[in-house]
């Protein structure tokens, strides 16, 4: 098959998967000041959108990780893999990420693009051509550190903002003011989601390029190539929209303005200093972290671990099962121009099977408004009475014990 | 090979510049949350709060700019790359 071709659907199918990353991650950032009635859905909506558009424009770290660090450089042809392999990589994290939507799994579209990636690359040219060392410290790693620096500066933010704001002699709070500040929080994760996951398919098609000998290696991200990937996060995020206002009210956590506030700060600033650093996160995952550390903040948060314990194991699961779909793929395309049609005929097929079967269940398995939210239920906040009533519990047991000891020793 | 510095880096990052724009902006709800009370002499409180609110926005700049190298270089005469 023509070489350019195949340049040309790796980039289509790249900017769908960043179209789909942004419709999938409109809730992550807008849902709770829509939820607190601070601003409406559509200038929500609208607002995360364009910081989104900004935000794919102010840094291209994570894009050079992608594309000039975990596929290791052949010294004679260039990048190990061809476009091909690539595109098999990239059909794989989108079969993956549609077939979790669908069974409502938690899962990291960021996950599933490094694992489709990885999975072609090793089938494809062998288990020498990916750079662990690099998948290891922007990628593993930060995917698991990322979201505890997050969580514990939501711990910390809000123990902070509830303390400072708590007034003497019953005098009301008033923690509302915190509703308008979460505008200009959420708008801050939205422009930190722009950093992070429209850099990842900039970096893909980066590396396509210069895989088919398009582009220099070495050299820097193309404005256009840039510009593409933020008008299709942007316009993903925009789309994405009608999902919010029709599930509005349905399962949402009890997230409180001035714990909105600080888990929505401390993901912001967790994912653009990260982003600065090139490392690669899932922004859902650094964005669960923060709500649940935020819950813990308030007073009476308790983590339900079973909840919070299947979702870090939908996450470990992203990678090696993409890996392994991206893999298949890859063996297939391996065959040469038929293995190329059969890939992209599958693929497209699974994505309008998945559409079909997502339309016939209408929300049946997107009851909650986004992954957030699963995190959210990991975390369970005491009312004052169950929190009283654990106390006292305690506190009994604690006598029963003293006296027992007592009876022990004498 | 990995990095820990780099991590060092991000927590750190992290964990100032979130609880700097918190506390700022928790002073700005309390004191708003004071003018409303106190019924005369509002015009402090109100003044402070808004102070803080200011406070915490520019936080937020001067973390953007140091992020994007373009502004780095206009505004603080450096080079943001680490």
């Amino acid at each position: 098959m023509d070489l350019t071709l195949i340049v040309v659907l790796v980039i289509a199918l790249a900017l769908f998967f960043d179209f789909t990353n942004g419709f999938h991650d409109t809730a992550n950032a807008m849902a709770t000041p829509i939820a607190t009635g601070a601003i409406s859905p559509k200038k929500a909506v609208a607002l995360a959108a364009i910081l989104n558009l900004v935000g794919a424009f102010l840094s291209t770290e994570v894009a050079k990780t992608i594309s000039g660090g975990i596929i290791n450089e052949d010294p004679s042809t260039g990048v190990a893999i061809g476009p091909a392999m690539i595109f098999a990589g990239l059909m794989g994290a989108v079969i993956w990420n549609l077939l979790t939507w669908l069974l409502g799994l938690p899962s990291s579209s960021s996950h599933a693009l490094f694992g489709g990636l990885v999975g072609a690359a090793i089938v494809g040219a062998g288990v020498a051509s990916v750079n662990y060392g690099v998948l290891l410290s922007k990628v593993l790693l930060p995917a698991l550190c990322a979201p505890v620096i997050a969580g514990v500066s939501a711990y910390l933010c809000t123990k902070l903002a509830y303390a400072i704001t708590k007034r003497q002699n019953g005098a009301s709070p008033k923690r509302g003011g915190f509703r308008y500040g979460q505008i200009f929080s959420s708008s801050l994760v939205a422009l930190s989601h722009g950093t992070n996951d429209a850099q990842k398919t900039m970096g893909i098609i980066t590396l396509t390029l210069v895989a088919s000998g398009l582009q220099d290696s070495g050299s820097g991200v193309h404005l256009w190539v840039v510009t593409a990937c933020a008008l299709a996060i942007a316009l993903g995020t925009y789309t994405g929209g009608w999902r919010i206002i029709q599930t509005m009210g349905s399962g949402l956590t009890d997230v409180k303005p001035a714990q909105g506030f600080a888990a929505e700060v401390s993901t912001a600033s967790a994912i653009l200093a990260s982003s600065h650093l090139g490392f690669a996160l899932s922004t859902t995952q650094v964005a669960s972290g923060s709500v649940i550390g935020s819950g813990l903040g308030r007073k009476g948060g308790e983590v339900r671990w079973g909840t919070a314990g299947r979702i870090a194991l939908g996450w470990l699961f992203t990678l090696p099962a993409a890996a392994i779909v991206g893999g298949l793929a890859a063996w297939i395309v391996h065959f040469g121009t038929p293995g190329l049609v059969i890939v992209t005929i599958l693929g497209v097929g699974a994505m309008l099977t998945i559409w079909f079967a997502s339309r016939k269940q209408s929300h049946g398995s997107d009851g909650t408004m986004s992954d957030i939210d699963n995190s959210g239920a990991a975390v369970n906040i005491l009312t004052k009475k169950q929190r009283r009533a654990k106390a006292k519990a305690e506190a009994a047991q604690a006598k029963l014990v003293a006296t027992q000891k007592d009876a022990d020793n004498s | 090979m990995i990095d820990w510095v780099a991590f060092a880096i991000v927590a750190i990052v992290t964990w100032i510049a979130a609880m700097l724009i918190v506390t700022a902006y928790s002073f700005g709800v309390r004191l708003l949350a004071v003018a409303r009370d106190e019924g005369k002499s509002t015009g402090l409180s109100k003044t402070g709060a808004y102070a803080c609110f200011t406070v915490a926005g520019l936080i937020v700049a001067f973390g953007v700019v140091l992020i994007v190298p373009q502004l780095s270089e206009a505004i603080l005469g450096m080079s943001s790359s680490h």
